[in-house]
């Protein structure tokens, strides 16, 4: 299987790399992996896409009648604000994926930067930066939001919610990559990397970011699951900001006009189930990813 | 030409001072392989840390010199402050581990890529890396593997290529067949030698074992107690061993039919965690090219 390169012509040389990394990349995708990521892509594309032909934008009430039954016009019937179920949802879904990726990104870089240098380098550095981890992680969460959302409800921008779940979601993250990253230090191929000349920050990209890069992409997945499920605890009682669609904000208005008695069902039912769906969707990615990471080095 | 001059090399833990490297003089000639020999703790993995330039606390130069006679890249000498740019150029080293010195989880092409310091065309690089380690005797599929796919010596293969890709003037190994079968432990051996005869650049060789020092190295250094017991061609020192701790040494070689050694070696060696012998710190020259350390006086072992 020994091309050899001294008499190939250069053009032609040029061309194998390219069908090897389509290949490379089909090895990737596994049962798990290709369910998760259609489920992903569906619900993803489905509420970017979809938008675009709202017929009316559905956050704003008494839009139609309301209380209607499921029909050719209104999928999922409307609800007692008057507004389109089905367009509530959709919008729903787009804000909470929104909120959980741009979450997810915003903790992922900053677990994996705090994490990473605290790990490698160690010494007073890393004292003082788990000092601050270690208060992040100790504060007790919920309480804390509920106060927040308290004083800021109403006057707050719908990212602003997740601002602050970013600022008290990474510190576990860093955590966990920060002991990676301590028990890859005293490994000796670290210790080759050095003397092979190669400068701190080289080492971290280089040698210690492949390492954990298989969990940062499955912490990822994690966090989105994270946020949108904070986001949802929050809506739900009514913290969060409950004029944007969001699928906590459904399931608080819905809560809040009994649909649960008035036989309502849809209503609750519809963003429970979209929200387990794209549960459902997030798990199977991220072990799906887990599954292809571990046979890509042939160990499962 | 490496030339260490009453070389002081200590750990400083707190108030504690622990002399590993105490005075060594002496100088490496060009184009040899040297086999550096002594018992653990003797300083050896000192010295050779020392030379290489990895001097980090608690490891303190504490005295003497080291010249390395090479010329960096802005042309003037190398002096331990600078050794660091020269780094797998002109100095090299194969670690003691070759099991886990490759990051588990990057494939071998890229480990060579990644080289600080290469060709920025990879392309190039990759084909003359595979040329490379085809002339070490591996498959060109190994350079696609994961290290944990590769046999231990296949491993430390790729550890003797990447250390001497760059055809560095000096390269240090330390223990470089330590966890081998004799077998490959051999072949790996005589690739150094081969490498050595084709690039005519200098081997420091670390090993315990005495047969693998008789069968590759030109020359001999006998450490104890972080001081050099004995110095000279391999030949000479097998041949006609000046102090006790080298006899000792090279007794400590079993021959095939003869078990009157046993037991002997632990009561020579002081087997109670006391020093056996005092070395001095000087050399004297028994024999053009052969230098002993300086009988002390209560010792008076050499011949």
């Amino acid at each position: 299987m020994i091309v050899d390169t001294k008499d190939a012509d250069p053009v032609t040389m040029v061309v194998p790399p390219a069908p090897k990394a389509r290949a490379s990349l089909l090895w990737l995708v596994n049962p798990r992996l290709a369910v998760g990521l259609t489920i992903l892509g569906v619900m993803g594309l489905g509420s970017v896409v979809l938008p675009l032909f709202a017929p009316a934008d559905p956050s704003v009430q008494a839009s139609y009648m309301r209380n209607l039954p499921m029909s050719q016009a209104h999928w999922l019937g409307t609800n007692a604000l008057g507004q389109d179920i089905f367009w509530f949802l959709v919008f729903a879904i787009r804000n909470s994926l929104t909120l959980g990726v741009v979450v997810a990104i915003g903790v992922t870089i900053i677990a994996t930067i705090v994490g990473l240098s605290a790990g490698y380098i160690g010494g007073r550095f890393e004292r003082a930066v788990m000092l601050v981890v270690d208060t992040f992680i100790t504060i007790p969460l919920l309480p804390i939001l509920i106060i927040l959302g308290a004083l800021i409800r109403g006057n707050t921008s719908f990212l602003t919610v997740g601002f602050i779940i970013i600022v008290f979601g990474w510190a576990w993250d860093a955590r966990t990559v920060r002991s990676m990253a301590l028990s890859l230090r005293e490994r000796e191929f670290i210790n080759m990397a050095r003397f092979s000349g190669a400068n701190t920050l080289q080492i971290l990209v280089r040698e210690v970011f492949p390492y954990v890069m298989a969990y940062t992409l499955v912490g990822f997945i994690n966090t989105i699951l994270f946020a949108i499920n904070l986001e949802a605890t929050l809506a739900v009682i009514g913290l969060s900001k409950v004029e944007v669609p969001t699928l906590g904000s459904i399931i608080f208005w819905a809560l809040n006009y009994n649909a649960l008695f008035t036989g309502h069902h849809v209503w609750l039912v519809a963003p429970i189930v979209a929200t387990v769906t794209l549960f459902l969707g997030l798990f199977l990615t991220s072990t799906g990813f887990n599954q292809a990471f571990a046979s890509k080095r042939g160990v499962a | 030409m490496i030339r260490l001059c009453d070389l002081k090399i200590s750990y400083r833990i707190g108030s504690r001072v622990i002399n590993a490297v105490d005075g060594v003089t002496l100088t490496i000639p060009d184009g040899s392989i040297v086999g550096i020999a002594g018992e653990s703790g003797c300083g050896k993995s000192t010295l050779m840390k020392a030379i290489y330039g990895d001097i980090q606390a608690p490891m303190h130069l504490s005295g003497g010199t080291i010249e390395y006679g090479l010329k960096g890249a802005d042309g003037r000498p190398v002096t331990p402050a600078t050794i660091r740019r020269e780094w797998f150029k002109s100095i090299s080293y194969v670690p003691q581990s070759s099991m886990n010195s490759l990051n588990p989880v990057i494939r071998i092409r890229d480990q060579f890529i990644d080289f600080p310091g290469t060709d920025s065309n990879k392309k190039r690089v990759l084909e003359r890396a595979r040329d490379y380690i085809g002339r070490l005797g591996l498959p060109p599929e190994a350079l696609d593997s994961y290290p944990h796919q590769l046999s231990g010596g296949m491993r430390q293969r790729v550890m003797i290529g990447l250390a001497t890709f760059f055809q560095p003037e000096l390269i240090i190994a330390d223990e470089p067949t330590t966890a081998l079968d004799v077998v490959v432990q051999k072949e790996i051996l005589m690739l150094l030698m081969d490498l050595q005869e084709q690039m005519g650049n200098t081997i420091l060789v670390v090993s315990h074992d005495m047969g693998v020092h008789y069968q590759v190295t030109h020359k001999m250094l006998i450490m104890y107690a972080g001081r050099v017991v004995e110095f000279g061609d391999t030949e000479s020192v097998f041949a006609d061993p000046q102090h006790a701790y080298t006899r000792m040494l090279i007794d400590s070689l079993p021959t095939i039919g003869d078990d009157s050694m046993r037991g002997a070696v632990a009561s020579a060696a002081g087997a109670g965690g006391d020093r056996a012998y005092r070395v001095e710190a000087e050399l004297i020259e028994v024999k053009p090219g052969h230098f002993v350390a300086r009988p002390a006086a209560r010792d008076g072992a050499p011949a």
